[in-house]
C-alpha cells in the first residue's frame, strides 16, 4: 500500500506544478525523489527526502543573509525566513517576486537554504511560448489575436500592454466570457514574471 | 498566473493558446510602453506628468496632471518621490518613452504611459481641465497592510505610548553604532530563534534602515501569534539618538 502511495506522489507535485503560475505558491513539506526501477513492472524507489520551501519570494536581506518566501495558499498562507550562507548554491535565483524552490536544512532549529532553484512554469501540453519580439512584430502587423493580462486588476490599471484586457487568474471562470466566443482564435496569457 | 489561466482556457475547448512568459516586465525592458488604466489615471495615487510646453497644458490637459515640459525634466527628475507611480503623457509616445527612459535611470521604477497622449485620453472619453498650471508634486506614499506610521511610532520611542516596544532588527554593528535607546536589539536573522525576548501581550514596532528587513521580521513574528508592526522609513543612528 504504502508503496503505491509514494508511487504516485511524484505526479501530485508534477500535478502542483501545472496548477501553479506566476504568483501562486505552492507549497510541499518533503520532495521526494523516486526512480522507477527497470525489469518487469515498474518500481518506486525512495532515495532521498529534501525538505523544500516552493513559492513566490517576498524579499532577499543581504545585509542580514535571508531569504523571505511565501508559502501555502489562502488561510494556511505565510511568510517563512529562510538563512543562506555562502555555501548556498544559486542564491541569485532568490528574486522578489520570482517563484522558486529552497532546499533546505534544520540547523539550530532554523531552516537554512541549501541550493536556491528558480520554479519555472510549465506550459500546458499544446500551449507555447511567445518571446518579446514575436509579440511586438504580431501587433504591429495588426495580427487579430486576444491579448489576456492575468495579473489581479490592481497591477493592470497600473501598467498593461497595449491592447491587453483583463482577467485576474483566480476569476477566470467568472470573466471567461470576455474571451472570443470563437474558439480558434489565437489567445496569448501573460502576467508578472518569467514563471 | 498565465500558465494556470491557459490551461483553464484549453480546458474551455480554445485551441490555439500561446503565453508570453516574460510578461509585463520582460516588455517593459525591452523598451516598450506599457500602458495605465483611466481609472488609475484620474483616481490613482499617482504623480500625472504633462510633457508638453506649459502653454499646451495651460490650454487644456488631464486633470491633476504636473506639468514637467520634456526639457526641463533632467533638472527636475531627482526631485521626484522615489516610490511614487508615474503616469507620463507628451507631445508624442516616443517623447513620453524618452521621458520613461531618463527617468528609468535616475532610479525611479512604477512608469507607464497614457495611451495616445491626451488624443488618446479625449477619445476614451475622459475629462480634462484648463487654466494656471500645477508645478508642485504633492504625492503623498499610502501606508501598506501591516506598516506602523511614523507619529504612533515616535510616540513609543519619546516614552508617551507604553503599549508597544520597539524592536531592532537590524545587524550587530548597526546597532552598535547607535540605537533607540529603549529598542529591543535583534538581528533580523536571529528573530526566529531569539522571538521569547518579546513581549506577547504588546505590539511591537519594528524598524531597521529602511523598512525592508522590517516588514521580514514583523511577518515572521505575526505568524508565530506576536502583534507586530513594521516602519517604513530611512532610520540613521549614532549614539542614543537616531534620526528618521
Amino acid at each position: 500500500m504504502k508503496k503505491t502511495l509514494i508511487k504516485f506522489i511524484p505526479f501530485l507535485i508534477m500535478a502542483s506544478f501545472l496548477t501553479t503560475g506566476c504568483t501562486q505558491t505552492g507549497t510541499t513539506p518533503k520532495k521526494l525523489i523516486a526512480q522507477h526501477g527497470t525489469g518487469s513492472g515498474s518500481r518506486s524507489v525512495l532515495l532521498a527526502e529534501v525538505p523544500v520551501y516552493m513559492g513566490n519570494v517576498a524579499d532577499v536581506s543581504k545585509k542580514a543573509k535571508v531569504i523571505a518566501i511565501e508559502v501555502g495558499k489562502g488561510e494556511a498562507a505565510k511568510t517563512i525566513l529562510v538563512k543562506f550562507d555562502d555555501k548556498t548554491k544559486g542564491i541569485e535565483n532568490a528574486v522578489p517576486g520570482h517563484a522558486s524552490i529552497i532546499n533546505y536544512e534544520m540547523r539550530g532549529g532554523e531552516p537554512w537554504a541549501t541550493v536556491v532553484k528558480p520554479k519555472l512554469a510549465k506550459l500546458p501540453s499544446g500551449v507555447t511560448e511567445v518571446k518579446t519580439a514575436e509579440l511586438k512584430t504580431m501587433m504591429d502587423k495588426g495580427e487579430k489575436f486576444t491579448l489576456v493580462d492575468s495579473r489581479p486588476a490592481k497591477r493592470f490599471a497600473a501598467s498593461n500592454l497595449p491592447g491587453a484586457i483583463n482577467i485576474p487568474s483566480d476569476e477566470f471562470e467568472k470573466q471567461a466570457n470576455m474571451l472570443p466566443e470563437n474558439k480558434d482564435e489565437l489567445l496569448v496569457f501573460y502576467c508578472g514574471g518569467p514563471t | 498566473m498565465s500558465t494556470s489561466s491557459a490551461g483553464q482556457a484549453k480546458k474551455m475547448g480554445y485551441k490555439n493558446i500561446r503565453v508570453y512568459l516574460d510578461g509585463e516586465p520582460g516588455w517593459d525592458k525591452a523598451g516598450y510602453p506599457t500602458y495605465a488604466a483611466k481609472g488609475f489615471i484620474s483616481k490613482g495615487n499617482i504623480v500625472l506628468i504633462d510633457l508638453r510646453s506649459a502653454e499646451k497644458s495651460v490650454a487644456g490637459r488631464i486633470p491633476r496632471a504636473v506639468s514637467i515640459p520634456y526639457a526641463t525634466l533632467n533638472e527636475k527628475v531627482a526631485s521626484l518621490p522615489q516610490k511614487a507611480p508615474f503616469v507620463l503623457y507628451g507631445d508624442t509616445t516616443d517623447q513620453a518613452m524618452s521621458a520613461l527612459k531618463d527617468m528609468h535611470e535616475a532610479g525611479l521604477k512604477k512608469i507607464s504611459l497614457v495611451q495616445g497622449n491626451l488624443d488618446g485620453w479625449i477619445k476614451s472619453g475622459g475629462e480634462t481641465t484648463s487654466g494656471p498650471v500645477v508645478t508642485t508634486i504633492e504625492w503623498k506614499r499610502q501606508m501598506e497592510k501591516g506598516e506602523v506610521s511614523m507619529a504612533d511610532f515616535l510616540n513609543v520611542t519619546n516614552g508617551k505610548a507604553t503599549d508597544a516596544v520597539i524592536l531592532d532588527v537590524r545587524n550587530k554593528d548597526e546597532s552598535a553604532e547607535g540605537k533607540f535607546k529603549n529598542a529591543i536589539s535583534i538581528p533580523l536573522d536571529q528573530v526566529g530563534n531569539r522571538m521569547g525576548e518579546l513581549p506577547k501581550d504588546k505590539k511591537i514596532y519594528i524598524h531597521c534602515t529602511t523598512g525592508a528587513r522590517a516588514d521580514m521580521a514583523a511577518k515572521e513574528l505575526n505568524n508565530r501569534g506576536y502583534k507586530a508592526f513594521f516602519l517604513v522609513a530611512d532610520v540613521k543612528c549614532k549614539a542614543n539618538d537616531c534620526t528618521i
